[in-house]
């Protein structure tokens, strides 16, 4: 626990570093206003412009629904692989705590998982837009524009030096949280309705 | 020192989203609309209505009329202008749709009998439509109306469709829900009554409600959007 985080070099914990350096709220204050701004400017671009209704498809998908359940759960399965790999790296895996290689996977399978969910958020908001008819639609639009908003404010706190050691576990793990929920409200419900197609 | 790894990524999703709409924009707007000329078969006349033959007007249309006072639609690109009123008999709903002296139209009975059509619209505010089947529609526009006569399956009706403005006027959603491919077609009246139908894989139904505000509509445990239907 005492270790400093491999994969964090400038984000130093449990916290003996906290003495030098000001730490500026600034460093705070950008990923939040950030991730507020990004949030809310999704839910506002859904809710004001026209539902394009369906927009792209993949060839051997059946439907846009299909797609973008797939690639969902392709984006939520590195969201497994990030979480499994940033305990390694917090030296909560025995065994594992300094294998070189959980640095790069865990920074790669987020990048995919990312790539994955954005076209799967652009077409949402694009072709559907922010809608509030049924709870799980409701909560599906809300947490869906929370998450970019959420991911933002990661990737910009990883930029910041000295941050409290709890802060970047649980922004992670609220980022992670809010995907499975998208993922849930979703992919999982449209897997259930209709089958596990393509 | 700051790492530059998590802006990249951020930006690199940008970057990809941006290239996404930009498709979607360029795709997106053309498989709207009639682009798709999916009017939907017409299914045989299976139900002959209840107030026996249409008044089959020999006289055509009053389109004879040349008299340059009808209100010629927009000649300003952009505008549209979306009419929807029921056939005289009041057994079928019918909206136009006129922008850039084009025009697309609907029929549709609420059950089993619809029909796209699509044609030009005339300097005198005239228009002859086209469907599938043979379908037609001879209308013109006068004093904010579009007043003509529809023929659909090899039936006439004369219609009188008044103004419609939002949320009145024409809708229209295309799908695949689990391979089946769905046309849906909705005329929203000025009154908010709603004509609708939808066909799964060429079979014609009555269609459900649409949310008239957000076009949201539920098929088949699916939720589609119907969009308003420009030519």
């Amino acid at each position: 626990m005492s270790n400093v985080d491999p994969n964090a070099p400038t984000a130093s914990f449990p916290s003996p570093a906290s003495g030098h350096g000001r730490p500026g709220p600034a460093r705070y204050l950008v990923p939040v206003l950030v991730a507020a701004a990004v949030a809310v400017g999704l839910g506002a671009y859904g809710k004001i412009h026209d539902p394009a209704g369906t927009a792209f498809n993949l060839a051997g998908f059946s439907s846009t629904g299909a797609v973008k359940s797939w690639l969902a759960t392709a984006a939520f399965a590195f969201a497994l692989v990030q979480v499994v790999s940033a305990l390694g790296m917090y030296g909560r895996l025995p065994g594992l705590r300094d294998a070189p290689w959980l640095p790069p996977v865990h920074r790669w399978s987020g990048r995919i998982a990312f790539l994955l969910a954005v076209p799967v958020a652009v077409h949402c908001l694009y072709g559907l837009g922010f809608q509030t008819f049924g709870s799980r639609v409701m909560w599906h639009s809300l947490a869906g524009c929370f998450f970019f908003g959420a991911f933002s404010a990661k990737m910009l706190l990883l930029r910041s030096e000295r941050l409290p050691g709890w802060l970047l576990p649980v922004v992670g793990g609220l980022v992670f949280t809010v995907l499975t929920v998208i993922w849930l409200t979703s992919a999982l419900w449209f897997f259930r309705t209709f089958g596990v197609t393509t | 020192m700051k790492r530059s790894g998590p802006l990249y990524t951020l930006l690199a999703g940008l970057l990809l989203a941006a290239v996404m709409l930009s498709l979607n924009a360029t795709t997106g707007t053309k498989s709207s609309g009639y682009g798709s000329g999916g009017a939907a078969s017409v299914p045989p006349p299976s139900s002959p209505a209840t107030t026996g033959p249409p008044p089959s007007s020999a006289a055509p249309p009053p389109a004879a009329s040349t008299s340059p006072t009808a209100s010629a639609p927009p000649a300003a690109p952009g505008p549209e202008s979306v009419y929807a009123g029921r056939t005289d008999d009041d057994t079928a709903a019918v909206s136009i749709s006129v922008r850039d002296k084009k025009a697309v139209a609907y029929y549709c009975d609420g059950r089993t009998r619809e029909s796209w059509l699509k044609g030009n619209v005339e300097d005198d505010g005239s228009m002859r439509l086209t469907g599938s089947n043979g379908a037609t529609l001879e209308a013109t526009t006068r004093n904010g109306k579009v007043e003509g006569e529809v023929e659909v399956t090899d039936r006439k009706q004369e219609f009188s469709a008044a103004k419609a403005v939002k949320p009145s006027g024409l809708y229209r959603a295309t799908n695949e829900v689990r391979g089946a491919k769905i046309d849906g077609g909705w005329i929203v009246l000025q009154d908010g009554r709603q004509v609708g139908i939808f066909t799964r894989d060429g079979k014609p139904s009555s269609a459900p409600r649409i949310d008239p505000a957000t076009g949201a509509v539920a098929i088949d445990n699916a939720w589609l959007t119907a969009r308003p239907v420009t030519p």
